[in-house]
């Protein structure tokens, strides 16, 4: 048959050994190298987006104070930060890193299943990132028609890098589709042909599940941006009018006609919703584990976390026109988005409660992992509802546009995910390098980020709640407000920086922890996956024992198991003769 | 023990937060308390799903916080319980999304006795049209769009002669009666949105948006834009002024349509010239300007910035603050202007004369004023030659004292200060990028050698 | 095994979820491809959409396409008659791509390489009528992406954008052919099998499925 015959196989793949510096570290084709690249390359483009928006923050808190922030500055601030925020950080550490390390491990592969183009992905990917940060060295800066990048106003006049920066920013998009293409397709070959004996899907890890469907839905999204950047390239360049409608600019009639600016925001949504699933379900995944793992208990309900991510990657392909309510799209669409909208609540509602009921008669260790899980947690719930009220199309009329979506979009879909990378670095850092981080430092990290982070965003709600709108340079003298508007937004401004510095707690962590931290052991939480049971820690190149892959008895949550000594049964350990196994991994 | 403390302060806190903001919605001045109703439903099934979501966390984190000798309990799934909590949400989420959807019903269906308006957004300053007696639109094309024509209408259309054109960012709109709002803009997307009428809607180009709503609150209301638009957004400011149907009726019959733009007189030099005579006392013989007389150079200027100057003095608009010296010493002069023959005229002999380049008074370093006039070159262009395109005026050639007075006046407020003055905030909001009088110097300096 | 309930009855889920892989006995290599084609899918899907959006909101009227690209022959205009042989060349290199797919999986590694040089062949000169026909639009009818005298500039700018793209896909998969064929000739696939020939195959049908959509809405519509 044709499965024993596979597992055989890759168990006699021939990994390509580096031998020298340069095939180890830089052009390596072992997916855990490439997931540190891919991880280096992320946090350091992310620490240039966190700048920015302290910058911004200063601008907000304290308008009329700062020379070197006008308007221009900060518009181009914005759409940078937004930019790097969302693409070249969350989507390429949470799947580029994440993916590329815990993927292989999880499903017992020895590396993903063509490492040559996987590797080819990490050095596009930096490609791409050096054409995105070159924006700040061409001629007018970049681009600063905001992250959504929307047309005509993105290549006309009167906004900031339309010469260039515009250009460097498509493009950068485009390199970038291609590096996640040939990545995206190893991950899913390889959690769809490549898994180890015994390792059903319903036996993967939560966040193996998550990344999973996530990288379904970025092959199938990122071809509308990749299509609408081709598009926009066309119309500023040779002068198409795909986005382009008859144009009057500064009093001077331009030669487009007949474009529809509406049609790149349809395009850019049915890439840019699913983007929001694309960085939070490998969080929901990651965080499942996380949860799990520090409870000593298993997740409650695996196979509908596994069914609700499932039925949010469908459904978030139909909801991409609620973020066009007020666009000027003909009204009627209204009503099916915001059903659809509202639907995606009930498998996100279950997810959150089965993540607390795996708190509900667990034994929780409060490591640093599991309280970023719990901060996560409080985080994304607060995130969460207030989409309803985006969602829900009349309720998003006032809300629209103001401070509000920005409150909601930076919890849901910045704070939240941030705080779950976090907890994964500190709970697989010890996998990666064989050191524990340091337990104080990421106490105070932790508590810094978590309610710093809450104290900037739960009362930007209240903002929009006001009405002020967002993307506004300075407020000026505005009737909807008064000066307690003001004192609330040096106050976020405050707390953002304290925030933003204390990173450096986190970063300095990783570094001394690299050289000084406490050897951590092959599995220093106790935990049941596959990748705790790797022969080395680090595992070296190609995982596992010589022509001998793990095989997989049991699904991934087996803590607590009445009858066992140890709290927790590793998937490799075998059943016993008439133990039952929890229904979900028959 | 601590973990759980502090999340419950933030639960707690978030509950306390609200109850205690000063912040919220601001009152209602039209006919959408639904969508307030609608907020107010979701609000309400959120937060109480928010605190229960919370509560139950951190009573699980402080019970069954790590112990020696504990063990956690073994349940993968408990059926019963799931399918329970999936239909309690469900019925949350249709509590939510049923009254919604009902409102939305209601925003996207325009009552028959609603009365037209349309909203025309640029780059950055709005606009209004309303149908006239005929009670439709004419036809609007952004390429006809012209100095003398900003609504691009179409002079063969005879719908579009009665039209009310409102070149200006002050609207006025009777109590109680529905408007259909029109969007319609002429370059990128802009949005059209008064906080205290809930209601909002894009404008975009090439094609015509709507919304209705019914003014219900007599009063001043400031229109924002709620769509990134370039770098002038947040100067993109407008008013809508709610009156009782008699003050409403008088405004309207005030303003001009367009087939009173297309009959605009030509103006006579010769008239001009008499008229001008007042004028010259201080701008001087050739309109060259007096900085003895604090009278700015006005040849060189062109007719739409002068129009719009000589209107904003007889609208008080300029010259009333009380610390605007020669502005209100303008007010009184332009009076004698009484009506628009005589202003077209005096503008065609102010044309008539020579137009040579204003002396420069104000130094100050030029190459510093070029990286701040980065600010101000998107509307008064790179040249210095303004565009009507924008309402900007020229820079170049023209009087500098005046400008840098002008900016000053513009930082403190003594110009711009009014709500209806929406291009003079629009200025307040951008002279703030220039701190400091030396800054002022420089960029007028770098004007100078436009 | 425990007794299965509900929704696990159903064969497939069980099929799906069973270990080592979901699709059995699927290379890895094909595996990639057939997603990598969903993914292409939904980039064709895009730029069509687009066609269609912006040929429905156009202000100025769309040319007529059988005058536009209509053919000389005989001194009579036949309309399509260059795309008619076009799209009857790809389909045939459709048949021969077939062809060597089953050459392959028999071993004959000869007749496999000629039929798969074959379908290059054909795929190039497809690619140089494509050629011929920009040149003709370019020329004679004065069509530009950003405008043209017949109509809505739209009209040019998508078709050279879409049949570009396709175009530059059937030029890709010309010179993926080649380099096949050539391996396949020299023997280098004794060992590991001839599916790679298959994979080569998924990937040219989807070159020529793609092209009757675009068939269908530039030329018909």
């Amino acid at each position: 048959m044709a499965v024993e015959a596979q597992v055989p196989y890759q168990e006699a793949i021939e990994v390509h050994h580096p031998h020298s510096w340069v095939t180890k570290y830089w052009f390596s084709q072992d997916h855990k190298v490439i997931a540190i690249q891919y991880g280096i390359t992320a946090i350091g483009v992310g620490l240039v987006a966190l700048v920015l928006s302290a910058l911004m923050r200063l601008q907000l808190g304290f308008p009329d104070t700062f020379d070197f922030i006008d308007p221009e500055a900060y518009y181009q601030f914005i759409t940078m930060h937004g930019m790097i925020m969302v693409i070249y950080l969350l989507t390429a550490l949470l799947l580029g890193g994440f993916g590329n390390y815990l993927i292989p491990l999880m499903c017992g592969a020895r590396d993903m299943v063509f490492p040559f183009v996987n590797m080819i992905s990490y050095h596009v990917y930096f490609l791409s990132v050096i054409v995105l940060l070159a924006s700040y060295f061409v001629p007018g800066g970049p681009t600063g028609a905001g992250w959504t990048l929307y047309p005509p106003q993105a290549i006309l006049e009167g906004t900031p890098g339309v010469d260039w920066g515009i250009l460097t920013m498509l493009g950068s998009l485009a390199i970038f589709i291609v590096a996640f293409t040939m990545g995206g397709l190893n991950y899913v070959t390889t959690i769809l042909q490549a898994r180890t004996r015994g390792m059903t899907l319903m036996r993967m890890p939560l966040s193996v599940w998550g990344i999973f469907i996530a990288t379904v839905l970025g092959l199938l999204a990122f071809p509308a941006l990749f299509v609408s950047a081709i598009m926009m390239l066309l119309d500023k360049t040779i002068g198409t009018s795909f986005f382009m409608p008859a144009i009057s600019s500064m009093g001077e009639t331009l030669d487009y006609s007949g474009g529809s600016p509406l049609l790149f925001q349809h395009l850019f949504w049915f890439f840019g919703h699913p983007e929001v699933y694309i960085v939070a379900l490998p969080a929901f995944g990651i965080v499942s584990d996380l949860i799990s793992t520090h409870a000593r208990k298993n997740i409650f309900g695996y196979r509908m976390m596994v069914w609700a991510i499932v039925a949010i990657g469908v459904l978030s392909f139909i909801v991409w026109a609620h973020h066009m309510y007020v666009s000027g799209m003909h009204p009627w669409f209204g009503f099916f988005f915001a059903t659809t909208t509202l639907i995606i609540a009930v498998p996100t509602a279950i997810k959150v409660y089965n993540w607390t009921l795996t708190l509900w008669r667990a034994n929780i260790h409060l490591t640093v992992p599991m309280l970023f899980a719990i901060a996560f947690v409080i985080t994304f719930v607060m995130g969460g509802i207030t989409g309803l009220f985006l969602g829900n199309v009349i309720v998003d009329v006032p809300l629209s546009d103001t401070y509000f979506v920005v409150a909601h979009f930076h919890m849901v879909m910045g704070v939240s995910p941030i705080l779950v990378i976090f907890g994964a670095i500190y709970h697989w850092y010890p996998k990666m390098t064989g050191k524990m981080l340091n337990d104080t430092l990421g106490h105070i990290h932790f508590w810094v980020t978590f309610l710093g982070t809450y104290i900037i965003y739960y009362p930007m709600h209240y903002l929009g709640f006001v009405g002020v709108p967002r993307r506004y340079f300075a407020n000026g003298e505005m009737a909807i407000i008064d000066s307690s508007v003001e004192m609330l937004n040096q106050t976020i401004t405050v707390a953002a920086l304290i925030v933003g510095i204390f990173q450096a707690v986190f970063i300095w962590n990783l570094i001394y922890s690299y050289f000084r931290g406490k050897d951590s052991g092959h599995n220093p939480w106790k935990a049941t996956t596959l990748e705790w049971q790797t022969p080395e820690t680090p595992p070296r190149h190609g995982n596992w024992e010589d022509k001998k892959l793990p095989t997989v008895h049991r699904w991934a949550y087996d803590y607590s198991v009445p009858g066992e000594e140890d709290d927790f049964v590793p998937q490799t350990v075998p059943q016993k003769a008439v133990q039952a196994e929890p229904q979900s991994a028959t | 023990m601590t973990t759980a403390i502090i999340l419950l302060i933030v639960v707690l806190g978030s509950v306390l937060f609200n109850m205690l903001s000063p912040w919220w919605f601001t009152e209602i001045a039209s006919n959408w308390g639904n969508i307030d109703f609608a907020v107010f439903v979701t609000f309400w099934i959120c937060g109480v799903a928010f605190v229960l979501v919370g509560l139950f966390m951190v009573y699980a984190i402080w019970k069954y916080r790590r112990r020696d000798g504990q063990r956690a309990a073994y349940e993968p799934e408990n059926k019963r319980l799931e399918w329970w909590l999936t239909i309690v949400t469900t019925v949350g989420v249709v509590g939510m999304l049923a009254p919604g959807l009902v409102v939305w019903e209601e925003y996207v269906d325009v009552p028959d006795e609603a009365t037209q308006l349309e909203v025309v957004g640029q780059q950055w300053n709005w606009s209004y049209r309303l149908p006239g007696e005929d009670g439709l639109l004419g036809a609007a094309d952004a390429r006809r769009i012209t100095a003398d024509n900003p609504f691009g209408l179409d002079s063969e259309d005879p719908t579009s002669h009665d039209d009310v054109l409102i070149a200006q960012a002050t609207l006025h709109l009777p109590i109680d009666r529905p408007v259909k709002v029109l969007l319609r803009s002429k370059d990128v997307l802009h949005d059209f949105y008064v906080p205290e009428f809930r209601a909002k809607m894009d404008a975009v180009p090439g094609m015509i948006s709507y919304f209705w709503f019914t003014p219900t609150k007599a009063g001043t209301y400031e229109v924002l834009c709620a769509e990134l638009c370039g770098v002038g957004h947040h100067t993109m400011r407008g008013t809508v002024v709610v009156n009782e149907k008699e003050d409403y009726e008088a405004w309207l019959s005030s303003q001009q349509t367009f087939g009173d733009t297309l009959a605009r007189p030509a103006g006579d030099v010769a008239a001009g010239q008499a008229a001008y005579v007042v004028c010259a006392a201080c701008h001087g013989a050739q309109a060259e300007g007096n900085v003895a007389l604090n009278a700015p150079k006005l040849t060189g200027q062109s007719a739409w910035y002068l129009r719009r100057q000589i209107a904003a003095y007889k609208q008080g608009l300029r010259g009333t603050h009380e610390d605007d010296e020669f502005g209100r010493q303008m007010a009184p002069m332009v009076a004698t202007l009484f009506d628009q023959t005589a202003v077209e005229n005096v503008i065609a002999y102010i044309h008539s004369l020579p137009d040579t380049p204003a002396p420069a008074t104000v130094s100050g370093d030029a190459a510093r004023g070029q990286a701040l006039y980065r600010g101000c070159v998107v509307c008064h262009r790179a040249d210095g030659s303004g565009s009507h395109g924008t309402l900007a005026p020229r820079l170049a050639g023209m009087t500098d004292w005046y400008m840098a007075q002008q900016l000053h006046n513009f930082q403190a407020g003594i110009r711009g200060h009014l709500m209806e003055d929406t291009l003079g905030r629009q200025m307040v909001l951008m002279s703030k990028q220039l701190h400091g009088d030396e800054a002022i110097d420089d960029v007028v300096a770098y004007i100078n050698t436009l | 095994m425990a007794e299965a309930t509900g929704w696990r009855n159903l064969q497939v889920v069980d099929d799906w979820a069973a270990d080592v892989e979901v699709f059995r006995g699927v290379p890895w290599g094909k595996a990639m491809m057939w997603i990598f084609l969903l993914s292409d899918t939904f980039i064709f899907t895009c730029f069509l959409t687009a066609y269609m959006t912006v040929r429905m909101t156009t202000a100025e009227p769309w040319p007529n396409p059988s005058e536009v690209f209509a053919l000389e022959a005989f001194g009579v205009p036949v309309p399509l008659l260059l795309i008619a042989i076009m799209t009857f060349i790809l389909i045939t290199s459709s048949g021969t791509m077939a062809m060597a797919v089953n050459m392959g999986y028999r071993r004959r590694r000869g007749p496999a390489a000629l039929l798969m040089v074959i379908t290059a062949l054909l795929g190039a000169s497809f690619v140089g009528m494509q050629a011929f026909e920009w040149t003709k639009l370019i020329t004679d009818e004065g069509v530009r992406p950003w405008g043209n005298p017949m109509g809505a500039p739209q009209f040019g700018s998508t078709f050279f954008m879409i049949t570009g793209f396709h175009g530059l896909h059937v030029s890709a998969g010309v010179v993926y052919l080649a380099v096949v064929a050539w391996r396949v000739w020299r023997g280098r696939y004794e060992k590991q099998g001839y599916d790679i020939v298959e994979i080569t195959g998924l990937y040219w049908h989807f070159v020529d499925l793609v092209w009757v959509f675009i068939f269908a809405f530039f030329y018909l519509w």
